[in-house]
């Protein structure tokens, strides 16, 4: 009898537990500045929502993934992030890095996992560094490994750093200096650049300060107009960049100028023969994205993203734990904390720990040849990064 | 006769009367009803909306100094954002020693400060170049932060919680505290420059604007007056980035660009340039029509409402704030304020026409 009744107990408090709705929130910059990457995350988001939802990969939730375009200003993250916090969401998917780093405060404070769209250090860096968790590798980790793999190919080279005039710009400028003494080679110069029109002054600077690689943590636009500058005035300098610096949006910006750029990113490209890149590619025609979405790398940077959450909030209540409210927030951190998982997103699994935010902690290099990203490298990991920033 | 209650001339007779702030008691009572209403608000907001009132009271100020510069003075400022950021960075970096009820207006002085000295070509320079002098400030003070390691080059400096006689502010009750300190700040500071625009200091400023070569004649300072117009319109700005520092719980430079400066521009031209009540009306109606362009965007993507190739949910925000301005420009250009004068002066009369 005792049994019989535990079994109709758990039937019903399974039947209760099926089809409970938990909300997702994204907030970044559908329109506005860096819209351009925005977009393509918002609808990777999207689309890995619908599609955990449709195979049943939500543990039996039903996950409302809603999206937000706060036109990358600050005050409308803020505002979208306590409605998440008033509605009890478990986790939060964050884009811009003022707004993650204003929100930190808030964030540690309410106690709600964010995984933002930002790779900046400062996001997981003391102080209220508890529940802000990277997708991939920071900014400053995929400067150090571009770095590295210069330093292999040109030892002693000179280097000079091309960074946006914002924090996302100049996050990576402390580590790669000292990374630069330990490997050998020499930063030049460390040049600000948004939005210009001709670099010929800049590059014509570099030249003649025998610079032979620019290295840029910066957005696709401003690094296409120096490159196609560097070609229309005939000089020797290669070029590398990190994750938002390149990819196939420098290619349609940039041209064959492109041609040789060496790039660093997590990611695999969207043409690439792999399993990660094909899902990529399904999943973009099954929910109707037109070529541009398919094309672009923001899009299953979106999906990595909420990949990570809805595999927490999966992990949290599959144990029986509450997905929703404040013990919800916590039960959803302490998955993300011990979460190890690989969705084929990315060239490495993803894993989380308390001492460790980065999800993906692989990289690789690539460089631009007859129009397409080809890896040059296999997926690894910085040596230098922990050593310089860490001092470990 | 005139009636203290109702009105529907002007009766009044002497220089006295005519700067009263108030016509008639009715006027001196809805205002009381207003503010009465204002600090029961927060009974029906929940904590999101709650954020979104506080971010237009803080507007609001910022526009107030704006429209003294700008409405009031006749002297184009496009860095007041800078001069914002100015006094939240100055609260940033005092908070750690000083009360807020100190670091506020003690940022409002710093940017008091920067305006004073912002406002020196002045002197010299009008119209779209005294524009250009001003967009030069705010290029040279995010350049200057974005290289200043003691403000984290542009990065987040986080704002601690405060006390206020013995009642501490935590994250529920966040929101209200600093609704109820930004109401208070904006009551005083409106009030403030009502009243100094009884002053012959405050006449001096409506003068320059309309002919400093006139109003030189007639014994002012047209070179002073204008230091003092960019330094107290600073100084308003300086107390709302203080405001805006505690409320957002760190200070980021993206608050503070020029992308900001032109927002509030927009804002006191659509409330109404050198007009008190504009500066109310602009920041809450461009705030709110964000917000419900922002539902309306969401109901036409539900609906699958788009052209192939394009976002039209997604266009109709910056869409919107873009036309709304244009729209002002050409068939309103004195703003909601002049709506909000017809509207009064329909109700004055009534139920008479005239």
């Amino acid at each position: 009898m005792r049994k019989t009744l535990v079994t109709v107990m758990a039937a019903l408090a399974a039947s209760l537990a099926f089809g409970q709705t938990v909300h997702l929130m994204w907030s970044g910059a559908i329109t506005g500045p860096t819209s351009d990457a925005g977009k393509y995350y918002a609808q990777g988001v999207e689309d890995y929502c619908k599609y955990a939802n449709e195979e049943g990969l939500t543990g039996g939730l039903k996950i409302v993934c809603e999206v937000r375009d706060d036109q990358y200003n600050n005050a409308n993250t803020q505002r979208n992030f306590e409605e998440a916090i008033e509605r009890g969401d478990p986790v939060f998917l964050g884009y811009s890095t003022g707004g993650t780093l204003q929100l930190k405060p808030l964030i540690e404070e309410v106690g709600m996992s964010y995984i933002p769209a930002s790779y900046h250090i400062g996001n997981i860096d003391p102080p209220n560094n508890n529940y802000v968790f990277l997708p991939i590798v920071s900014y400053s980790e995929q400067v150090i490994a571009v770095l590295e793999y210069i330093a292999k190919e040109k030892p002693g080279a000179k280097v000079a750093l091309a960074v946006h005039p914002s924090p996302f710009g100049r996050a990576p400028v402390e580590d790669a200096k000292k990374a630069a003494k330990e490997l050998g080679i020499e930063i030049v110069e460390v040049q600000e650049m948004s939005k210009g029109l001709d670099y010929t002054a800049t590059l014509k600077r570099f030249a003649n300060e025998g610079v032979e690689y620019i290295v840029y943590q910066n957005v696709a636009g401003p690094v296409a107009t120096m490159v196609k500058d560097a070609k229309r005035l005939g000089l020797n300098i290669k070029h590398a960049g990190a994750h938002y610096a390149g990819g196939p949006d420098l290619l349609r910006l940039a041209g064959d100028a492109a041609e040789g750029f060496i790039w660093v990113t997590s990611y695999f490209m969207p043409g690439e023969n792999t399993k990660g890149a094909t899902f990529v590619r399904e999943l973009g025609t099954r929910y109707k994205r037109p070529s541009d979405t398919l094309e672009s790398v923001h899009y299953p940077s979106g999906m990595l993203a909420a990949a990570i959450a809805i595999e927490a909030i999966r992990r949290a209540h599959e144990a029986g734990k509450p997905v929703t409210g404040d013990a919800g927030r916590e039960a959803v951190h302490q998955a993300l904390l011990g979460l190890t998982f690989d969705p084929g997103l990315a060239v490495g699994p993803v894993t989380y720990s308390k001492s460790d935010h980065v999800g993906v902690d692989m990289l690789r290099a690539l460089r631009a040849e007859g129009g397409k990203f080809v890896p040059i490298t296999e997926p690894f990991q910085s040596k230098l990064f922990r050593k310089v920033h860490y001092g470990k | 006769m005139r009636n203290p209650w109702m009105q529907t001339g002007n009766y009044r007779t002497s220089y006295r009367q005519d700067t009263t702030i108030f016509a008639t008691y009715s006027e001196q009572l809805s205002l009381i009803v207003l503010l009465l209403s204002l600090l029961f608000l927060p009974m029906f907001l929940s904590r999101p909306q709650m954020f979104v009132v506080d971010l237009i009271l803080v507007y609001a100020l910022a526009v107030v100094g704006l429209n003294i510069t700008t409405g009031y003075a006749g002297l184009i400022s496009i860095g007041h954002a800078a001069f914002v950021g100015v006094g939240a960075y100055t609260a940033a970096l005092l908070a750690p020693a000083l009360p807020f009820w100190l670091t506020v207006p003690l940022g409002g002085l710093a940017a008091a400060i920067a305006g004073g000295i912002v406002g020196i070509p002045s002197l010299r320079i009008k119209h779209l170049y005294l524009a250009i002098a001003t967009l030069a400030f705010q290029l040279i003070f995010e350049w200057g932060v974005g290289h200043s390691t003691l403000l984290q080059q542009g990065g987040a400096i986080a704002m601690p919680r405060v006390v206020f006689a013995g009642y501490k502010v935590g994250y529920k009750n966040h929101y209200y505290f600093w609704y109820y300190v930004t109401l208070v700040v904006l009551i005083v500071l409106a009030f403030a420059f009502r009243n100094l625009l009884r002053t012959k200091y405050g006449r001096a400023l409506v003068a320059v604007r309309d002919n400093d070569r006139a109003a030189d004649a007639m014994g002012m300072h047209p070179g002073l007056t204008k230091i003092f117009a960019f330094a107290l319109g600073a100084f308003y700005a300086g107390v709302a980035g203080g405001l805006y520092a505690y409320l957002s719980r760190a200070v980021v430079i993206e608050d503070y660009m020029l992308n900001v400066s032109i927002e509030l521009l927009a804002m006191s031209i659509v409330g109404g340039l050198g007009s008190m009540v504009g500066s109310f009306l602009g920041p809450a109606f461009l705030v709110l029509l964000d917000l419900n362009m922002e539902d309306f965007a969401n109901w036409l993507k539900a609906l699958g409402m788009s052209l192939p190739g394009v976002d039209i949910a997604s266009a109709m925000r910056p869409l919107t704030f873009g036309l709304v301005i244009v729209l002002f420009l050409v068939f309103e250009p004195r703003g909601l304020a002049n709506w909000w004068r017809l509207v009064r002066n329909y109700f004055k009369n009534w139920p008479f026409k005239y």
